[in-house]
This record gives structure tokens, sequence and C-alpha cells, in this order.
């Protein structure tokens, strides 16, 4: 035996633990397939398992009880395209508490083998039982659970796995053992095994629970491949500079923008933000919606001020655009007598004595419909200037259609 | 010429992503959750690397992993994420690896309200690995939100620690109007390795009390990571040795508290009264000292960046003040708590609200 990979430390096993058969086969198969230590990066899991770090001279981490797969996995996509044959060792009970974890590397196909010890007990605890504990093993043991092991092997080749296989006999082992380390892609080795202080001596008759041996292989496993492209979210220079005049006559004025999902709420709000930048004021602005982001109401707040904003609360918002009912329902109870109330005619219930209607749902569509209503202010307002709403709806998406809709909300002031 | 003043519309969600990138962060990986959806969403564009782990477990094994490969990982999450990583954290921690957790607080307990921003997940992460300081920045403004999150990593890199940074949904996903072309360049965090020991050891540390991490993509020298109580080679052992080890996870932090420390401090170092906040509530303080002063108070603000380690700097400027007020969105005051304990004085007061922000106004009341 090549002993490279393995370190001069004492075998920590109990006697007659299938753990140093197992350690020695594992050392075989990765140098008789051309493996150095440094080549290969070993997670060891919790349980007797983890205890396996210090025999060898490969580079070892030791985690949390049933995460090592989690832990290898993201080596392996830390390491991108370096070459490292990841190797995880984990026991039955590891692997219940971390099935997900395991589906996952199977699915993703993550370049990794995952050495799976079935010894069917918890034996660092008492003994217990795993989920892959046989139901025979579990008859013999007197323990009341009829219900059947997972067959880890047959969910993982089915999650994608590219090979996987469950050995009973330590005479094949090794060399299934050099089928997963030279496999590209997710391999596990299922090994059953005997705990001597919880298993042997309670059960006669071994070949009686163990499940039976299988080596499946995957012919066209997934690939790992992402290519994406990179784009820098800010650009210092984009910045807008103040181009038109602001006529706010106060400190500053606040907004609620409310209407229906789907109805361009928040992009309105922020094209007039937006706009209230172009016009040399600062500005806050916020959304909220219901969790289904597809139905129901849909708010939005801005702040316009002269000075730098702090607060972006709004105790006693100035002015109330409301487009729907579902809109009205969300912000009625914050109306108050001072407020200004630009409405959709379509707006049931709303009496106030500062509100205007207008049909803004005819004017400019279901979408265009706040930004007209938006407009709509501007004009009777005279806040901003026109040029600095069309200046900001040109920035953003939809720009024709919402310029054609503000065109059609003007010529109807103009007429007037 | 003076370069003109130009603004865009922008949330802190893409300026903490941006900074960390720009920092050297370059792993993320993520599992979707309100409120912090915008980092999920401007990550997959912007890192080098970017993953959809399948639960929050998994995220920080796999930033872990990542970690020992020469990565600087970065994730996003809120409190019912955050707790589900709390174990995970604990390995990270105590492995020492580098990485940053950026938090969002919601209304809670549990799922609580998704929507509702708050300030009340200082109480789980003072105790998140107990009896152990994980670095908390906190951003309260949107400079702060491009040259924390940069400071953050750094402090990962140097210290070899994750550290969280904590946001509220208020700070990261409204939008306001900001002047980008003010920042300061960031330059990428390169990770030195400092005083190498041969044979290398993992967990061998010099007098800065810092072990220099090696990646297992190395090939010269055996790299042993370890979650539970490891000696200098990084494998399991209870002895002497391996408790030094330990005992040197909270010392290679505390003993740096006043580097560690940022503030904002505005007034004068003795006075009468002080409000004292952190993260959203600062937006707040800020006009409500303005109005203080207007009215002739002689009012003063620190706003804490650095929540954990608490510096003893900090406390001297809170204790110089006759009166103390500390402003928080939550219910008990997490942060009076954090440095006063169950110990109630009565010149140090809080002001604390459920489900909404602290108003300017509220602020004000409480110190005329």
């Amino acid at each position: 035996m090549d002993n490279k990979i393995l370190t001069d430390s004492k075998f920590p096993f109990c006697p007659g633990c299938g753990l140093g058969p197992i350690v020695r086969s594992m050392s075989k198969a990765l140098s008789e397939s051309g493996y150095d230590p440094l080549d290969v990066v070993l997670v060891s899991d919790i349980g007797c398992c983890g205890i396996v770090d210090p025999l060898f001279a490969t580079h070892t981490i030791h985690g949390l009880h049933g995460r090592s797969v989690a832990l290898s996995s993201g080596v392996v996509l830390g390491l991108k395209d370096v070459e490292k044959k990841v190797i995880a060792i984990q026991g039955d009970g590891g692997a219940t508490i971390g099935l997900q974890h395991i589906l996952e590397a199977a699915r993703r196909n993550i370049n990794m083998t995952l050495i799976l010890v079935n010894n069917m007990v918890y034996g660092m605890t008492g003994g217990q039982v795993s989920g892959l504990s046989s139901c025979d093993f579990k008859k013999e043991r007197g323990i009341p659970d009829s219900s059947p092991p997972y067959d880890i092997c047959e969910l993982t080749f089915t999650a994608g796995a590219a090979y996987v296989t469950r050995v009973n006999s330590h005479k094949v082992l090794t060399q299934r053992l050099r089928e997963a380390v030279t496999t590209q892609g997710f391999s596990l080795v299922e090994v059953s095994s005997l705990c001597q202080a919880y298993g042997v001596s309670k059960t006669t008759d071994l070949k009686n629970w163990t499940e039976k041996e299988v080596e499946l292989r995957n012919e066209n496993p997934g690939k790992q491949k992402s290519s994406r492209e990179l784009v820098p979210l800010i650009d210092m220079d984009s910045g807008m500079g103040s181009q038109f005049r602001s006529d706010l006559t106060g400190e500053r004025i606040g907004f609620v923008i409310a209407g229906s999902a789907g109805g361009g709420v928040q992009s309105a709000a922020k094209v007039f933000a937006k706009a209230g930048i172009l016009s040399g004021l600062s500005v806050s602005m916020k959304g909220e919606y219901p969790i289904t982001v597809g139905t129901g109401f849909s708010v939005a707040e801005v702040i316009l001020s002269k000075q730098e904003i702090n607060y972006t609360g709004l105790e006693k918002p100035d002015v109330f655009i409301i487009l729907t009912n579902d809109g009205y329902e969300k912000v009625r109870n914050r109306i108050h007598e001072n407020a200004m109330i630009i409405a959709d005619s379509g707006v049931e219930d709303l009496v106030h004595p500062n509100s205007q209607r207008v049909n803004f749902k005819q004017i400019g569509g279901k979408r265009g419909a706040v930004i007209c209503a938006l407009a709509h202010f501007v004009v009777e307002s005279g806040i901003m200037e026109m040029e600095a709403l069309t200046t900001a709806i040109s920035y953003g998406r939809h720009a024709a259609s919402l310029l054609k809709a503000i065109s059609n909300l003007t010529g109807i002031h103009a007429v007037q | 010429m003076v370069k003109k003043k130009s603004k865009t519309l922008i949330d802190g969600s893409k300026i903490i992503v941006e900074g960390l990138v720009r920092a050297g962060a370059d792993i993320f990986i993520g599992y979707p959750i309100t409120p912090s959806n915008l980092f999920y969403r401007y990550a997959q564009n912007r890192f080098p690397t970017f993953h959809a782990a399948p639960d929050e477990i998994s995220v920080l094994q796999w930033m872990s992993g990542a970690a020992t490969t020469g990565r600087l990982p970065v994730t996003a999450t809120a409190f019912p994420g955050l707790a589900l990583m709390v174990e995970s954290l604990n390995m990270a921690f105590a492995m020492e690896l580098p990485m940053v957790i950026v938090v969002t607080q919601r209304l809670g307990p549990s799922t609580g309200s998704a929507t509702t921003g708050a300030q009340g997940d200082l109480g789980l992460i003072t105790g998140i690995v107990p009896g152990f300081d994980v670095p908390v920045f906190c951003p309260s403004s949107f400079e702060d939100c491009w040259e924390l999150p940069a400071r953050a990593l750094q402090t990962a890199v140097e210290l070899r620690t994750p550290v969280i940074l904590l946001t509220s949904k208020e700070m990261v996903m409204t939008s306001r109007s900001f002047d980008l072309s003010a920042l300061p360049r960031i330059d990428p965090v390169i990770p030195e390795i400092k005083g190498l020991h041969i044979p290398y050891q993992s967990y061998r540390a010099g007098e800065d009390l810092i072990a220099p991490l090696l990646s297992v993509v190395n090939e010269q020298h055996q790299v042993r990571i370890n979650s539970s109580t490891h000696d200098l080679d990084g494998l399991i052992a209870k002895n002497e040795e391996s408790l030094n080890v330990t005992r040197r996870l909270k010392t290679k932090i505390n003993s740096r508290s006043e580097k560690l420390c940022y503030y904002e401090f505005d007034g004068a170092k003795t006075g009468k009264k002080l409000i004292v906040t952190y993260g959203v509530s600062s937006f707040a303080a800020r006009d409500a000292l303005k109005e203080l002063r207007e009215r002739g108070e002689d009012a003063s603000l620190l706003v804490m960046k650095t929540l954990i380690p608490i510096s003893a700097e900090l406390i001297e400027i809170i204790e110089s003040f006759r009166q103390v007020l500390f402003v928080e969105e939550n219910i008990n005051g997490q942060l009076a708590e954090l440095i006063y304990g169950k110990l109630k004085k009565e010149n140090r007061r809080q002001l604390n609200k459920l489900g909404e922000q602290i108003s300017p106004t509220e602020i004000v009341n409480e110190l005329v």
C-alpha cells in the first residue's frame, strides 16, 4: 500500500470497526488514481467519520453534523477551474439530517465524492437508528419502526449524480472508490459497515440487514456552467444635473401615490422622483405592496425637498394621488382635512373638500393613468416644469406610450 | 471649474453591493428573503460568481467552503434566514473564515411582517456566537452604505472572521437622490500572508493574534480547517493549547475594539443631552438634533456605526452626558441593553417603537 496519502497517526477506531479498512481503501484508491496528498481536500462530518482528519496528509476540513456535503460543495464552487479532488466522508446520521445537501450536490452534479459510511446507527450518542437503518436491522434490535430506509443510492442517482454505488463487501471497495474519485461530477459510495458497539453484538446475521449492492452510472450527467455579463451597478458620473426650475413653496412636500398592482404606480413614482432631481430638489421614494405582488394595492411615497432629506417617513402627506379603489382602501385612514386629493373619477366613496376628480384612466390608459395624475398635479401646482417630467420619462421604460399619455393630458389642459 | 453637483436616484442595496464588489468580495451565495431582495437581484449581475443555494444553512456552508479556497464570500438575509444560519455561522467563526453577512432587519419576532422595517435583531446578533464577538457594522447613511461594506470586508480578511453588516428595510429599499461623484474610491482588499511559520499550522497566530490563512488551493502546505475545539494544527484536541486557540478567538477581536470603532458624533464631548442611535433611526435623530438646537437646547448626537465590539471610547462619550436618550426601532431597546444590561439608570432613557419608524418629532418631544 502506498502510504503517502496517510500520515503515521494511529487509527482511533474501535477494534473491528469498518472505518479502518475504509480509510485504507480511500488511501489506495487515491494514490492509484495518481493523486498527491495536497491534490485532495477531505471534508469530514460529525460522528465516527469525523475523527479521520489526523490520519490524512491531505488538506482536511472538519465541520458540522450533516453539513459536510454542503461544505464540500462550497469548496468546489469556490475552486471554479482549479483541479482538486474534494471528498466528503459522512455517516448515515449525517446523511439523514443533511439529505437536502446530498440531493442538491447530486442535482448540480458538483464535482466531488461522498463516502457514506452506513453503520445504521448514531454511534456517538447511544446507538439510535437513522433514516438509513434497514427494516431488518430495526426489527432485529426490537425498534418499533417499520418505515423503510431512504435508498440514498436511488435518490442520488435520480437527482442527477454521475456515479453511485452501494458496497457491502470490502473486497470491491477500493475498485469502487477508484471509480468514484476518477468520475467527473458527483459520485457517491455508500459503504455498509458495522458499528462494533451498537451493531454487531446485537445482530446475528449481517447479510440480513444490508440493502442490496448497486452500481449506477449516469451517461449524461449535468454540467455546471455559468457565464454572465458583469455590469457595474453604478456609474459615478451618471448623475442628473439640475436642469429645470422648481417652484416648491414650502421646504418640502410629501406625496402618497396609491393604485393597484400592475398599474405602474412604482415606476411612475420613480419617474416623478427623477423629475424632482432634474428640478434641483432632494428626493426620496419608497414603495409598499402586498406579498402577492401581482394583485391588490400598490402604494408609493415620494418626498420632494429643498434641503437634504434625512427622515423619509410621512407623518402628514400633503398630496394623495389615488387611482383605484384598492389604493384608496389602503391609504384612506391617512387622509386628513388639509391634504390635497387628486383622484381618478372611478374611485368610489371618496369625499373630500379639497379633491379633484379626473378620468385619468381614459386619458392615459391603464399604464399611463398614474403619470397623467402626476402631470395633472404639476400643471395645477406649477411645482416643476412639465419638461422635467417628460425628460424623466424619456430615461425610462415605456417612454413613448407615457409621453403620449402626457400629451393627451396637456392637450386637455390647453383646451381648458 | 467647480464640478456641477449631480444626483442619481438610488437605493442602499445597490450602493452596498457595488461597494462590496469594488472592495474585493468575489462570490455571492444567496437565498431569497424580504427585505434583502434587492441584494440578491443586484448581486446576480455584479458578483464575479453567484450561486443560488437551496436554503440558508447551505448558504453559510457554501460560503465557508468557498472561503477555504481563498474566495471572499457575501450573502444577504433577514432574521428568519439568519436564525437558520446560526450553527453554521458559529462554524465559520470557529474555523476563522472571512465573509460578510448582510442582515436586513424587518419586523419580528418569527416571520413577523416581512415588508416592515425594524431594528430588532441586535438581541440575537449580540449573542450569536455566545461569549464571543462577531464584528457588526451598521450603516446610518448612504455614505456609510458605500464605505462600511468595504471596512467590513477588510475586517473579515484582516481578522479572519465573519462580519455582519446590519441594515434595515428603510436603509436598503428606499431610494434617495444621492451624489455618487462625491464618494471616495474603494480599493480592493488584498489578503496578506504575514509571518508564515514553517511548518505551516493553520491556527498558529503571531503577536497580532491572527493566524495566516492559506487556501486549500496551495500545493506546498497542508491546510487543516476545523470547527470543533482544535489545536494549532487544526486537529480536534482538548488541552491547554486548544483552549488557547479558543480564547484567542475572543481576544483577536476585542483587542481591536478601538481600531474597529466607527461613529459619528455631533456635539460637545461633555454636555447636557445626548441622543444615541444607529442605523435607520439616525435619519430621524439628525432632523431632531437640528430642531432641538433651533429651540436652544444643548443637544448632541452619537450615531454608532460599529455595534460590536463596543469600544471604551464610546462608553466614555455616553457617560460624559447628564441625560442620554437611546433611540431604537424595537420593543426593548437592544443597544441600550447591550451597553447597560438590565440595570436601569434614571438618566439613561429609551425611546422605542414597534412596527413604524421613530419620527423626529417623537425624539424632540422626549428631550424638551
